[in-house]
Parts: C-alpha cells; sequence; structure tokens
C-alpha cells in the first residue's frame, strides 16, 4: 500500500468504472447484434426489435452512459480532492 | 513566446453570436424560398444558398485569426462544452456520413448499421478512456503527448508520421464529397471545386489555427444541423403528417417491404468473394431494407463496429481537440455532447434512406415505365438517378434503378417534390459539415508535420512556430487538392481505410501509455510499429489505400493489429529497460485530475526561467517546444 491512499483509491475506482462504463455498452452491443435476428420477430414503436435495437436503442443507451459516466466520475474526482486537502 | 495567465474565460456573447447566425441561415432559407416563388432561375438560388455560408465561414476564419501559440494551437483552453461537441460531431461524422453513410443505408439497410454504431460507441471509448488524461496532458498533438509522455523526440516524430496515412485520407475523404456537392449544384468543374475548396481550408486553418478551425466549424455545424433538420422533417410530415423522422420512419418500413418485393427484391445471402460496401457509382439496389446479415454477416457487422468504435476513440484529428476547454470535466463534458449529436444524426440517417429508398420504389419501380414522375427526369439531368425499361417488361425493376451512393440525401428533396430550395438547403447542409471535418484534419495534419516531424528534425527552428505551421497547413491542402485531380478516390473506403489505421496504430499504444505507467518508450513504439505494419500490409496486399475490398478484410486486419500491437507494447515494455523515474511521474501526474494542464506548467516554468524570475511548482520535466 502506497502512502498515498486517497489517490490509489481513486486511481482504482477510475479503472474499475471505465472498465464497468464500456464493458457495459460493448457487451449490449454484441448481445444485440447476436440477438437481433431472433429479437426481430418482436415489434417495438413499429420497428422490429433487432432493428430497433442497432438503429436506436444502443445509441440512446451509450449517451445515457456517457452522461451518467460524468457524474460519476466527477464524484470520484471530487472526493479525491477533498481527501487530498483534508491530508 | 508568449505565456498565458489571463483567466479561461469564455466570451460570454457567444450564445448570441451563433443565434445571429442560426437566425441568419433560417432568414436566407426563408427569404430564397420566397424568391423560389416568384420565379427567380434555380442556378442563382443554389450559387446565394451555397456561396452565403461560405463567405459567413470565411469572415468568421478572419475574425478569430491570431498569432498566439496557445490560441493557434488549443483555442486558449476556454472553448466551451457544447461548441467543442458541436465540432467533435461534425468530425467524427463529417460529409461521409451525410451523404455515403446514408447511401449506405439506403444499400444495404439494416447491415449498415454498424458504421453509425461504431461512431457513436467510439466517441464514448475515446472520452472514456483517452480524452480526459490528454486534457490532463495538455499536448497541443497527439505525437507531442507521446513524446512528453515518454520523454522521446523519435517516439513524437514517428507518431507525426504514422498519422499521416488516416489524417490524409480523412481529409481527402471530406475535400472530395465537398467536392462533388459543389459540381452538382454550382457551374464549376471537379478540378476547380477541389482547389476552392483546398484553398477555404487552408485560409480557416492558417488564420486562426484552432481557434478558427472551432469558430467556423462551430457555424458549419449549426448550417448542417438545419439543413439536415429542415428536410428530413418536412419529408417525414409529408409522408407521416408527425415532424418525428426518427421514429415514423418505422411506419413507413411495412409499405417499403411490399414495394421491394414488388420491384422484385428478394432477401440475398452474404457473398464473402465480394466487398459488400456499396460502389458510388449508379448501381442497382439489391437487398431488402429489413433483412439482417444479408449482407455482411454477424461476424462481419461485429468486427465493422468494432474496428470504427476502436478508430474513432483513437482518430488523430477527434484527440487534438481534447486540449480545447477549460478543465478536464468541461472536456468530458464536450465529449458527452460530441456522443449524443453524433447518436442524433446515426438515428437520423436511416430515416433518410427509408424515405427516399420508399419513394423512388412507389414513384418508380411501381410507374409504368412511360409514365415516370416529372422529378425523375430532375433527378436524371443532375444524374443522380438512372432508370430503363432494359428487359421491356413496361415497368423498372429494382435492377433497373440505378442510383449513385453519395448522391441519395442529395435526391430525397426533389424525389419528394418539396421545392427546389430545399435541395439546395441539403447540399448546403452537407458541404458544410464535410468542410468542417476537412478542417479538422488538415489542421490536424499541418500542427504534426510542423510540430512533431519539422521540428524535431530541424532543430536550429529556422522558420518560427507558427510560420511552420502555415507552411506545412498550406502543403497539406495543396497535396490533398493535387491527389484528388489526379486519383479516383472513394469517400467511403478511404474512410473506413483512415479509421482502420487510426484503430490499429493508435489504440493500443494509447491504452498502454495512459493507463500502463510500466509502459516504456519501446513498448510503446513496437505496439504502433506492429499495428501500423499489419495495415500496411492490408492495403498493399488489398490493391493501395482506398482502393482495396476494404471489407471484410480491412477491419479484421485493423483489429488483428489491435492484439499484436498490445501483445508486442507489454512484452516489450517487460523486458526492456524499466520506465524512467520521470516518465512515472509524468504519468501519475496525468492522472490527478486536480491542477492545470502539464504542459502549460512547464511552459510557465520555463517563460519563468528565462525572465530570471521564480520557477513554477515542481512538475516532470517536459519540454515547453
Amino acid at each position: 500500500m502506497s502512502d498515498r491512499p486517497a489517490r490509489d483509491r481513486h486511481q482504482l475506482r477510475t479503472l474499475l468504472l471505465a472498465i464497468a462504463i464500456l464493458s457495459t455498452v460493448l457487451l449490449a452491443a454484441f448481445l444485440a447484434i447476436g440477438a437481433a435476428t431472433w429479437l426481430n420477430q418482436y415489434g417495438f414503436l413499429h420497428f422490429p426489435l433487432g432493428f430497433y435495437l442497432l438503429a436506436q436503442g444502443l445509441l440512446i443507451f451509450s449517451v445515457v452512459a456517457t452522461f451518467s459516466f460524468i457524474r460519476l466520475q466527477d464524484r470520484l474526482d471530487q472526493t479525491r480532492s477533498e481527501n487530498e486537502e483534508l491530508g | 513566446m508568449s505565456v498565458h495567465s489571463r483567466p479561461r474565460t469564455s466570451n460570454p456573447h457567444l450564445g448570441a453570436y451563433y443565434g445571429i447566425i442560426t437566425s441568419a441561415f433560417v432568414s436566407l432559407i426563408l427569404m430564397l424560398a420566397m424568391f423560389e416563388q416568384l420565379g427567380v432561375r434555380q442556378t442563382l438560388l443554389a450559387e446565394i444558398m451555397l456561396l452565403a455560408p461560405l463567405a459567413l465561414y470565411l469572415l468568421i476564419a478572419v475574425g478569430s485569426r491570431t498569432l498566439n501559440v496557445e490560441d493557434f494551437f488549443c483555442s486558449g483552453r476556454r472553448v466551451p462544452p457544447l461548441f467543442n461537441g458541436f465540432v467533435l460531431a461534425a468530425t467524427a461524422v463529417g460529409g461521409v456520413g451525410v451523404l455515403a453513410y446514408t447511401g449506405t443505408v439506403f444499400f444495404l439497410g439494416f447491415d449498415a448499421l454498424a458504421i453509425g454504431l461504431g461512431w457513436t460507441a467510439g466517441m464514448l471509448i475515446g472520452g472514456v478512456l483517452f480524452v480526459p488524461y490528454l486534457r490532463k496532458a495538455g499536448s497541443y498533438t497527439l505525437p507531442t503527448f507521446f513524446g512528453h509522455r515518454f520523454r522521446s523526440r523519435t517516439v513524437r516524430m514517428t507518431v507525426g508520421v504514422m498519422l499521416l496515412p488516416p489524417a490524409a485520407l480523412l481529409l481527402a475523404a471530406e475535400m472530395k464529397v465537398a467536392a462533388l456537392i459543389a459540381v452538382l449544384f454550382l457551374p464549376v468543374s471537379f478540378s476547380l471545386s477541389v482547389i476552392m475548396i483546398a484553398v477555404l481550408i487552408a485560409i480557416t486553418a492558417i488564420l486562426g489555427g484552432m481557434r478558427s478551425v472551432t469558430w467556423t466549424g462551430s457555424a458549419e455545424f449549426i448550417v448542417g444541423a438545419i439543413g439536415l433538420v429542415v428536410v428530413v422533417t418536412t419529408v417525414s410530415i409529408m409522408l407521416t403528417n408527425i415532424p418525428a423522422p426518427q421514429l415514423t420512419y418505422a411506419e413507413m418500413l411495412s409499405p417499403l417491404h411490399d414495394a421491394e418485393i414488388t420491384a422484385g427484391l428478394t432477401p440475398v445471402q452474404p457473398d464473402v468473394a465480394a466487398s459488400p460496401l456499396p460502389a458510388p457509382a449508379p448501381t442497382a439496389s439489391s437487398k431488402p431494407f429489413q433483412q439482417s446479415f444479408g449482407s455482411l454477416r454477424e461476424l462481419d457487422f461485429a468486427t465493422l463496429f468494432l474496428c470504427l468504435a476502436l478508430g474513432t476513440a483513437s482518430l488523430p484529428s477527434l484527440l487534438t481537440r481534447s486540449g480545447v476547454t477549460r478543465s478536464i470535466s468541461d472536456q468530458r463534458r464536450s465529449t458527452a455532447w460530441g456522443v449524443m449529436l453524433v447518436a442524433l444524426f446515426v438515428m437520423t440517417a436511416p430515416a433518410m434512406a427509408a424515405f427516399a429508398k420508399l419513394i423512388l420504389f412507389k414513384g418508380i419501380t411501381l410507374a409504368p415505365a412511360s409514365d415516370l414522375p416529372s422529378w425523375f427526369t430532375a433527378l436524371s439531368q443532375q444524374h443522380l438517378i438512372q432508370a430503363g425499361d432494359a428487359n421491356g417488361d413496361g415497368a423498372i425493376g429494382a435492377q433497373e434503378l440505378l442510383v449513385p451512393r453519395d448522391g441519395i440525401a442529395l435526391a430525397l428533396p426533389a424525389a419528394a417534390e418539396l421545392p427546389y430550395v430545399l435541395s439546395v438547403v441539403m447540399a448546403a447542409a452537407a458541404i458544410a459539415i464535410a468542410l468542417s471535418a476537412a478542417t479538422s484534419h488538415l489542421f490536424t495534419l499541418g500542427a504534426s508535420l510542423a510540430e512533431d516531424v519539422y521540428r524535431v528534425l530541424d532543430r536550429r527552428q529556422t522558420l518560427p512556430r507558427l510560420g511552420a505551421a502555415w507552411a506545412a497547413i498550406a502543403a497539406a491542402a495543396l497535396a490533398a487538392a493535387m491527389f484528388l485531380v489526379i486519383a479516383d478516390v472513394d469517400p467511403l473506403r478511404a474512410a473506413l481505410t483512415a479509421f482502420a489505421f487510426a484503430a490499429s496504430t493508435f489504440f493500443p499504444a494509447l491504452l498502454l501509455a495512459i493507463w500502463w505507467p510500466r509502459c516504456t518508450v519501446a513498448g510503446a513504439l513496437a505496439a504502433m510499429g506492429m499495428g501500423f505494419g499489419v495495415m500496411v500490409v492490408e492495403v498493399v496486399l488489398g490493391g493501395g489505400f482506398a482502393a482495396g475490398q476494404t471489407m471484410p478484410t480491412t477491419p479484421v486486419a485493423s483489429l488483428a493489429g489491435i492484439a499484436l500491437g498490445l501483445v508486442a507494447g507489454v512484452a516489450i515494455s517487460l523486458y526492456w529497460r524499466t520506465s524512467s523515474k520521470a516518465e512515472l511521474t509524468y504519468c501519475e501526474d496525468m492522472r490527478n485530475p486536480d491542477g492545470e494542464a502539464i504542459y502549460d506548467r512547464a511552459q510557465q516554468r520555463a517563460a519563468a526561467a528565462a525572465a530570471g524570475g521564480p520557477s513554477a511548482p515542481a512538475v516532470p520535466a517536459v519540454s515547453a517546444s
């Protein structure tokens, strides 16, 4: 363990957050691609569901994931700054 | 050299300025629509609609000229997130996206969605993995970042050279798209339009560097977005009575399916021997819109998606913009705006393609060959459509209707029988986005050549810093124009090859350089060299830049390059010398979200040392050059 626990905690949490966000989006994308033909038998908003997910659903999900990432990462950065100021 | 100590506050009147630009463009559309009703000839309407915005872009470029180094290379680090998001979105999508992606969705339907999905996911990946750390590093170019991270002029120059293929291919692709539109709507030859576009983007990039790229790019994005929204929404209202094309085209899928069956389109199977990407020349549609994995197999779809995502994440023209906002947090926000704007476009392009396909198939293939609609003649004269009853059955089947891929979006307003002014609005929108992207690519290319190749080679610094950048930008624009006049470039293939190059060359090296402090200069060079080498072999074996198959081998080669690059980078870093203390400190500082950019602090320290004053707080040793 280093002598800067706030920094180490921040770096670990930043890494975990990046992995969580990216793996969620990529996993959702590959699942949607793999299941698209099967999902197309169902409808959503007049679209075949598989088509909808790849044309819009995943894009909306990516935008939501991006804004969520910003909020969470800003909070992590804020916590590190406060902890380092407190020593 | 001037060093900034001024506060990084944005111009408080930016909203008003761009509100005026928006109002002016909308007013221009309305005024020309009235002129059209008054009988003003179409050529004059096209000239005004295309040339008036160009004059505005030039005016903004002149207004944002600068001789300050920080303004020139990073726009003074005070661009508001939304405006940076505008330029990021325009650069990622580009004119290639507006015209070629829409055309690809027209021909491939479902299978083309991999491209748009890749762009959007790539913006997110880059925003999470690279952008905040490049903002903290504060280097003006991507090669400069590598040079500072590894304390190596060799790696800086090597990256500068490796950056040439993706940036040059994208520059050529965007200039070609802009020139094609100009030829269609203005009385100019292709060569002349290429030269005019090269001059315009070179003036923009030279006058103010990143500053003018940002402010003209924002205006170009607004013009592009308004143009697209006006046209697609009008078509949506005409067809469905609802002004939400992204949702309403779902209702058109069923009639489109019926029209495709009537025109003789049947489900197809992927042909592994041929490139599934449509060619730019007039081509017949051969695949039903909704059929999944008819041109691309599932694996090819996933490969193309991943290649484009990683290519977008590590595209130098996007990453160069990582230092223009006030803080790391603002930089993240600007990426989020970019993701949202790209996603909005990617959701809109299939609507344009579906509307166009439905109108064309219902209007031409379902009508008797002897009684084609009046708009067919107008589009034929513009070479935006070709149709003939080749088999003499009295009707035009799907195989007898030939459409150029990059003309679908431009043909949509006329095919929907909208006023001519909306055709030129669409043209103005596409040319605006293409110019914005082309200027970004040109600046990236020129800045990298000047900062990372010339300044490393010429240690005596014969040319001043901005002088070198001006010369490099002018030379790059001239070279791109000459290349386009001589060579026949397919914008879509060139762009996809560029994204594959960026992914293979830069993604593994960036990942290791930012997230793994143990990565050494030799490891980074091995990672980049491996990825670059794989892509060069692929391009050479595939028949040369942008002339090869592009699909499906290029994305596979790109992903193989990434994997091999990662393995090479890790292995050589582990078995070569360890990272120096300065490299580890730089890496540590880069991941600290607090404080000024590392590069700016180095500049302040250098300026303080030159003035004989007290030095700035201790920071990792980074050259101020």
